[in-house]
């Protein structure tokens, strides 16, 4: 009797374990919001580098546009995923910005993985544990991290302003030589709104990591109407790219911009290779892209093989910081050693390590955020 | 419908009322997928808009339209202000351009108004936003023949914002005015003619009166294309006031806000409306006039 329960037992291992060396054909279906280049680096660079890993597995990337927007777009389709009912969702990986991935929490639209995710270990920046004020730790993975800052036209400006402060001055001598793009067009105008109100407040922690109370908002209206004051000096371009193509043009001489987007403009042979970047004290916000998995997603472990592919250190260097000139989302000591010499000093030419630590402030918190976007319609727009 | 009418009709309907119910269920089931069409993706989410205009954090309130008018009158005022120039705008270009195209057979010009027709509004939005910048296309051009340093730009502001919407919907409204200008009676205009009126004065003083339903149909249509437009205003537009459309894209994507988005959405049904209700009793009062 008991060898039979043996022999039972064993064929029943057989078959198991011959049944997962089948390889099941599987398409990882992966949500990427953001920029164009974002859904070309998982396209056309990391999905052909992981089908030849699993080649059981096809990527299919949808990209569903930049900025909050595309986000939104992704959190309306895991809803719907989820008021259909379906065991299985459709969408087994989503790259999502800071709100977005507040949005997919408080609705159980994403789920908690990276206790099993090894590259979680390498991660030094607080922005995997704290979006927007919200403790999001467990929930997603960055990807990267991008920085605003101010670019300008050293043809024109041959000291440019080392702060906020010397900006004021320098745009009254210059009139409608600095460029930004409001608040509607982008998030580069919006970075430069949130460091202006980091420069006035009183309160600029508070404001970045809470708590979250009215009373830190009483000296807005004069920080606004001092803003609004300085848009009377400077002109409103259209868009991220609408500032680029502008510094391009010679129309304006400085304007806030994304790092990246700048380098890749630069490397793509789009923008002046002449124009540099500052920083200016006391520093403006940037902010993370993180990888997150839908709650019911159907293929969530190759969606996790493919998470901890990105940031293994040495795809992290190769594809994030050398191709697509990001801030990488792992320590920056776990990537140099598989970066060569210029592409370092190509990143961080301008802007030191240092003063990134220093002067990269965060986003917002959620609540002080749509607060600062709406005073800027109440008071500077109208 | 007369009184023989009724008793013949009343007849049928008591010797066959079988066949009858038959026939009206069988043109039922013909329009039914069209009503269906219709209620899913345009009754439906009509409702939809107008019942989250009217909800706050699952409480009903006009709160939304509170803060809807209390941030953005000036933006509702400014969207119509700009659709009403363009809607002017363009009805003029595209009267000019009929009127002359009613006499003259000029392939080149037949062709080339129809053009912007098949042209994507992004696209347009992106060509119009390079060609008007303040170093662009346009000022390139001119500050090389009239020898000036630097002129400003007509992208970012109100008047690129027009000149990029009467491109946009002149092809449009000409389509229907020269319609209804080549369809009129030719005899009309030979008989103004023969007592010595002007080409301008035919016009002025009888095409324009006698197509008046088509000029309002065009009216009414580029009004409301100009007024729901988003790709424009975010390319084009200055950035602030915004118009309507933007303000909700804002709304939705950064604050997630589908209620004051959908109060817009509702003050702009509204504004639409009003033109609406004004075409339908100019229609109707039309009518009346024909048959007095």
């Amino acid at each position: 009797m008991r060898r039979l329960c043996g022999v039972v037992l064993l064929i029943v291992a057989v078959v198991l374990l011959a049944q997962a060396n089948i390889p099941i054909k599987v398409t990882l279906t992966m949500m990427v919001a953001g920029d164009q280049n974002m859904v070309d680096f998982f396209q056309y660079e990391i999905a052909p580098e992981f089908e030849k890993l699993y080649p059981n597995v096809k990527v299919k990337v949808v990209g569903t546009g930049p900025g909050d927007a595309g986000s939104q777009q992704i959190i309306q389709q895991l809803q719907l995923e989820k008021d259909s009912g379906k065991d299985k969702w459709a969408i087994d990986l989503v790259v999502i910005h800071e709100a977005g991935t507040i949005w997919g929490i408080e609705r159980g639209l994403i789920r908690q993985y990276t206790d099993f995710l090894t590259t979680r270990r390498l991660v030094t920046m607080k922005t995997a544990e704290v979006a927007l004020g919200v403790n999001v730790n467990g929930y997603v993975m960055p990807m990267f991290h991008s920085q605003t800052a101010i670019a300008y036209n050293p043809r024109f400006v041959k000291d440019p302003p080392k702060s906020y402060a010397e900006l004021v001055e320098w745009v009254k001598k210059n009139p409608k030589r600095f460029g930004y793009n409001g608040i509607k067009g982008g998030m580069s105008g919006v970075s430069f709104v949130f460091g202006w109100v980091y420069w006035k407040s009183k309160n600029p922690d508070v404001l970045m990591n809470g708590p979250f109370d009215e009373k830190y908002m009483e000296d807005w209206p004069q920080i606004y109407a001092e803003l609004k004051e300085f848009n009377k000096y400077v002109t409103l371009t259209a868009g991220n790219a609408g500032t680029l193509d502008a510094l391009n043009r010679g129309e304006i001489w400085m304007g806030p911009v994304w790092v990246d987007m700048f380098y890749t403009w630069i490397r793509e042979g789009r923008m002046d290779p002449n124009i540099r970047l500052i920083l200016p004290e006391p520093g403006m916000p940037g902010q993370p892209m993180y990888f997150a998995i839908p709650t019911k997603a159907a293929n969530a472990d190759y969606a996790l093989k493919l998470i901890e592919f990105v940031t293994s250190p040495a795809v992290h260097a190769k594809y994030i910081v050398d191709k697509f000139n990001w801030y990488p989302a792992i320590g920056v000591e776990y990537v140099t050693p598989h970066l060569g010499k210029e592409v370092f000093e190509r990143l961080y030419r301008d802007i030191k390590e240092a003063d990134l630590l220093k002067f990269g402030k965060r986003m917002p918190i959620a609540d002080y955020r749509t607060r600062m976007l709406e005073a800027y319609e109440r008071w500077v727009e109208k | 419908m007369n009184q023989g009418e009724a008793l013949c009709l009343a007849f049928f309907m008591e010797v066959e009322p079988m066949k009858r119910r038959r026939e009206l269920f069988v043109g039922f089931l013909l329009i039914l997928p069209a009503l269906i069409v219709l209620g899913a993706l345009y009754v439906y989410p009509l409702f939809l808009s107008i019942y989250t205009s009217f909800t706050v954090g699952g409480k009903y309130g006009l709160a939304n339209y509170a803060k809807a008018f209390d941030i953005y009158w000036r933006d509702i005022i400014y969207s119509v202000a700009i659709s009403f120039t363009t809607t002017v705008a363009t009805l003029i270009v595209s009267v000019v351009v009929s009127g002359y195209l009613r006499f003259k057979n000029w392939k080149f010009l037949e062709l080339m108004y129809k053009l912007p027709l098949f042209i994507p509004f992004l696209i347009v939005g992106h060509a119009m936003r390079v060609f008007l910048a303040p170093h662009g296309t346009l000022n390139n051009l001119l500050t090389r023949i009239l020898r000036i340093e630097e002129l400003p730009g007509l992208s970012r502001s109100w008047i690129g914002l027009v000149w990029a919407f009467v491109w946009i919907m002149t092809p449009y409204a000409t389509l229907i005015v020269l319609g209804a200008f080549k369809s009129l009676d030719s005899a009309y205009i030979e008989a103004a003619q023969n007592v010595g009126a002007s080409k301008w004065k035919i016009v002025i003083d009888i095409l324009i009166p006698m197509c008046r339903p088509s000029i309002m149909v065009a009216f009414i249509l580029t009004f409301v294309r100009t007024i729901s437009s988003l790709t424009i205003p975010i390319m084009v537009g200055p950035a602030s006031p915004n118009m309507i459309t933007v303000n909700m894209m804002f709304r939705v994507n950064y604050f997630n806000d589908w209620g004051t988005a959908n109060a817009l959405g509702v003050i702009s049904y509204l504004i639409v409306m009003v033109f609406a209700i004004y075409y339908l009793r100019f229609m109707a009062a039309e009518r009346g006039g024909i048959k007095a």
